[in-house]
């Protein structure tokens, strides 16, 4: 099992009487890229606030390395390097000052490291500029840049791919990667939109309502070599197929508006059809949905993860 | 700790490094300019006086005796004038033509301005970060919450030097070129509560911007609470401002009630203790004054640093 970089214990807010988030207890690892699924509204960003030390924690604990952001904020904080919601960076210096500015609050960041970061996001050219005139895309290079001066163990970046267009969102993927395989950084990403984060996590945590429901293993999914895979059927007559699914092949399949439908690995699917066509029923359609985690999350989540 | 000073030199260049304060300076320096060539074309008083100058004032005094004994309403002025002439014999002090000190001591009104332009960089110090959404960046920092607040309040504090500093070297230099200069540290003939004194300019400089820092120390301060409670920088300079300029009127309005002594305006000009004019309560004495700012100011830092390191810091 790999080392944990950051723990959540039973982490609860409460705002007025109202219980914001309701007990979040997981860990990311070193090295994983960890992705934070939720519709807006979740709790996504309270969470991440908490986590740095930005909002008070009600009841529970984050722990960052094993320290605990409620006894030791200094401690754990050092580890950590974030940006919460828009990369926000002081619009009248340039991107040098900025740095230089967030460098002299961290212990350690020397004039090398200041430009190595500035190498890894390729912001040479543009760093003797006011950021006022970057776009999102180089400011939110600027912002990871900023996060990495000091070396943290945990990078946490919220919705980092708001407002960014695909080469944006692919550039920001490849940092992040980077980050996990080659320097064994535990990256948090929360977002909205599976499809933006599926690509670069290694796990990805459901959250709806302020509760976990669900942590799913990105690569698992993909190592399965034949998942089961939605399966609807166009067949007539229907009660005699959903009997010699039963019978054959020990499927208990459902009934949707003249289809049937069941879950099953594609392999098995030529039997079926077979014990279907000497059973005398007529197969007019076969549909096998491509599996996707998307599926997995509308499972979870009971609607739209877009929300 | 020796962190808190690359702190404070963050906060200090984020001040100078945005344009609207050097336009302030630049405010300053046209102000500071504009007085001395007014003063330059309209004091035509200017009396040179030279080695005889003990001869010169006797007949000065003679003339003005003859002309407040044929023009009644001329008694009170040159009174005073003759007053003052006596001193400078009787004392064997020379006086001294108007120059680049006398313009500095007089610039001293132009101190109301600093404490504008500080509530202004008080009162965005903390909010404007809110405003940037930088302040997340800067609490996510191996820094406490407190050290953060402390270094931002030293930066208004350091501003608030410099702008001085500014004011004094710029009116001197100034007051050389229209003036010149009557020598190092000059002796001068005034007027206080206790009758008619000499000082030395230098003296003059560091008592007259002395006492006016108190007030701008106090409403800086004040712009620096609203600004670290309410996040909101026009709030903090317009309240600030508000004050400061209706503060006298609010004492005089109040002055009957005894509780009126502990109005923080009753208290931030110390220099009625050494005027004609009084406190605004016969009871009050300097100390006193001093411990009701001395109050306010724990009041105002107390609540600044209170709200400023237990609240949440939530989206816009």
């Amino acid at each position: 099992m790999a080392e944990s970089a950051m723990e959540l214990v039973k982490l609860r807010k409460k705002i007025g009487s109202k219980e914001i988030i309701k007990g979040l207890d997981f860990e990311i690892h070193k090295g994983e890229v960890f992705g934070f699924l939720g519709p807006n509204g979740a709790g996504k960003t309270t969470t991440i606030r908490m986590m740095v030390g930005l909002m008070g924690i009600t009841d529970g604990d984050v722990r960052i390395l094993g320290k605990s952001v409620k006894s030791d904020f200094k401690g754990a904080i050092r580890e950590v390097g974030a940006i919460v919601e828009n990369p926000e960076m002081y619009p009248f210096m340039t991107g040098m000052q900025n740095l230089k500015h967030f460098a002299r609050m961290s212990p350690g960041v020397t004039k090398e490291r200041i430009k190595q970061v500035i190498s890894l996001v390729g912001l040479e050219n543009a760093i003797k500029t006011k950021v006022g005139r970057y776009s999102l895309g180089m400011r939110q290079r600027l912002g990871i840049a900023q996060a990495l001066l000091h070396s943290p163990s945990v990078l946490i970046l919220d919705e980092p791919t708001n407002g960014l267009d695909p080469a944006g969102i692919r550039e920001i993927r490849k940092y992040i990667r980077r980050l996990a395989d080659e320097d064994n950084v535990a990256v948090i990403i929360s977002s909205h939109l599976l499809s933006e984060i599926e690509l670069m996590c290694d796990r990805i945590g459901v959250i709806k309502n302020g509760e976990l429901i669900g942590i799913q293993s990105v690569h698992e999914q993909q190592a399965e070599e034949d998942p089961e895979r939605q399966i609807r059927l166009e067949v007539d007559p229907v009660d005699s197929a959903l009997r010699v699914l039963k019978t054959h092949h020990g499927i208990d399949a459902g009934e949707d508006g003249g289809f049937i439908t069941f879950s099953a690995k594609k392999s098995l699917m030529p039997s079926i059809v077979t014990s279907l066509v000497s059973g005398d029923i007529l197969v007019y359609r076969v549909e096998v949905s491509s599996a996707s985690l998307e599926d997995k999350f509308f499972d979870l989540i009971g609607e739209n993860v877009i929300g | 700790m020796a962190n808190i000073f690359g702190l404070i030199w963050n906060e200090v260049s984020k001040i100078y490094i945005q344009k609207s304060t050097w336009i302030m300076y630049i405010f300053l320096a046209v102000l500071i300019i504009a007085v001395a060539a007014i003063t330059a074309t309209t004091d035509g008083a200017n009396k040179e006086y030279g080695e005889d100058w003990q001869e010169e004032l006797q007949t000065e005094n003679e003339a003005l005796t003859e002309e407040m004994q044929e023009e009644e309403f001329l008694v009170d002025m040159n009174t005073q004038k003759i007053e003052m002439n006596q001193y400078h014999m009787d004392n064997g002090i020379k006086p001294v033509s108007y120059d680049a000190w006398q313009f500095v001591i007089e610039n001293a009104m132009l101190s109301s301005v600093i404490s504008l332009l500080t509530i202004i960089v008080a009162g965005g110090i903390v909010a404007n970060e809110f405003r940037w959404g930088t302040i997340k960046q800067l609490l996510i920092r191996p820094i406490s919450r407190t050290v953060i607040l402390l270094s931002k309040y030293i930066a208004v504090l350091i501003f608030a030097l410099i702008t001085l500093a500014f004011l004094l070297i710029l009116s001197w230099i100034t007051g050389a070129l229209f003036f010149g200069v009557a020598g190092g540290n000059p002796e001068l003939v005034i007027r206080n509560s206790e009758g008619i004194a000499s000082v030395t300019a230098i003296g003059e400089v560091i008592s007259g911007y002395g006492f006016k820092l108190v007030n701008l120390f106090m409403m800086a301060t004040f712009a620096f609470m609203i600004s670290s409670i309410f996040r909101n920088s026009a709030l903090a300079i317009g309240m600030a401002v508000f004050l400061m300029m209706a503060g006298t009127s609010i004492v005089q309005f109040f002055a009957d009630k005894v509780w009126s002594k502990f109005i923080l305006f009753a208290n931030t000009d110390l220099t009625i203790y050494d005027s004609q004019i009084g406190p605004v309560r016969e009871e009050m004495t300097m100390g006193f004054s001093i411990g009701v700012l001395v109050v306010y100011w724990i009041i105002f830092i107390l609540a600044s640093w209170l709200v400023f390191t237990r609240r949440d810091v939530a989206g816009q």
